[in-house]
């Protein structure tokens, strides 16, 4: 482990993901208010947060307790919310090879949507395989153990972000601020909109289906003009 | 089976199954190589998903309630942070643009 830890790239990462925080915490206290309003234990509510670590399956979960669904339905519509991290495992798969399995197994439980797209691109531009990881590795436990904290603050003070203020709005802003330098190359352009017209068409799709087709959609579509213009070339 | 009963199954299940699902394909492709295909598709992923996650959050006003227009408050936030964005590549920036603007067009929209 030691081998491949670097703590000047360890604190680069939690000082990279801080601003992040700033949509994590309502998010957070969101899905601790959320189980307790479903009728949840605190003690289950903070245990899905360590243990689930997804704001999006902690919500259907309670959602659907709340609605009195069966035991099934509720672990298929989370496992059906989780299908994206297969693909994030994917992609980051190429960059964590020659790491040794218990950096990959710790790296993985931290692989949420914003560790993913706070890395990736870091990955892709970098071949320090060391900083990278512990970049990686500090990023994903800051949002892991914030993520505990405010499950609790949830549950302990409840609702004292008005909603009004609209911070979740700030999750899908740092994916945008990672997107926008990604789409001055033309295919990712395409991709991106392609996945984006997909998302909204798809969005009658049931248990949250539509995020994972359309994203799959804008690869397949980025495979496909790829091979043609190689075909050109 | 009650909701503490049921929760508890859910959270072990759900746990497990997020867990392998984040580790499956770094495990798999830790021991063998990556089929071209795939490992050409993977370039794309960031693109995609981050878009498939960014634009239903952006243009739905409430569940199932499309809104491209300018009346949509989050759509605007969304494009002032985009050219931020694009303009100076700085998180910080990009999220404290996007939520004044969020604000502001919310209060002129009342």
């Amino acid at each position: 482990m030691r081998r491949h830890f670097s703590r000047p790239a360890f604190f680069e990462g939690i000082r990279d993901m801080t601003p992040v925080l700033i949509g994590i915490v309502p998010f957070g206290m969101v899905c601790g208010i959320g189980a307790l309003a479903a009728g949840v234990s605190p003690v289950a509510a903070l245990a899905m947060s360590a243990i689930m670590f997804s704001g999006a399956a902690q919500i259907v979960a309670s959602q659907l307790l709340a609605a009195g669904a069966p035991l099934m339905v509720i672990i298929l519509s989370c496992l059906v919310v989780g299908l994206r991290f297969l693909v994030y495992s994917a992609a980051m798969a190429p960059y964590l090879r020659p790491l040794d399995h218990r950096w990959r197994n710790l790296l993985s439980f931290v692989l949420t949507d914003q560790a993913f797209a706070g890395t990736i691109q870091r990955f892709r531009d970098s071949d320090d395989l060391p900083a990278n990881a512990s970049y990686f590795l500090g990023g994903g436990l800051l949002l892991w153990t914030v993520w505990q904290v405010a499950t609790l603050a949830g549950i302990l003070v409840g609702q004292v972000i008005p909603p009004s203020w609209q911070l979740e709005f700030v999750v899908p802003l740092t994916f945008i601020a990672v997107l926008a330098p990604l789409l001055r190359d033309r295919v990712a352009l395409l991709v991106a909109v392609v996945a984006g017209i997909a998302a909204i068409v798809l969005d009658d799709m049931p248990m949250r289906l539509s995020m994972i087709c359309a994203g799959l959609i804008g690869i397949s579509a980025g495979v496909v003009v790829d091979t043609v213009r190689g075909q050109h070339e | 089976m009650s909701k503490e009963t049921t929760i508890w199954l859910v959270i072990v299940a759900v746990g497990a199954i997020n867990y392998v699902a984040r580790l499956s394909f770094i495990a798999l492709f830790a021991r063998r190589d990556i089929p071209p295909l795939l490992g050409r598709a993977l370039k794309h992923v960031p693109a995609a998903m981050l878009t498939a996650i960014v634009v239903p959050a952006v243009v739905f006003v409430a569940p199932g309630v499309l809104r491209i227009d300018p009346g949509n408050a989050k759509l605007i936030a969304a494009v002032a942070a985009l050219a931020v964005a694009a303009w100076r590549q700085n998180t910080t920036l990009t999220i404290v643009v996007g939520m004044a603007v969020l604000w502001l067009a919310q209060y002129a929209l009342r």
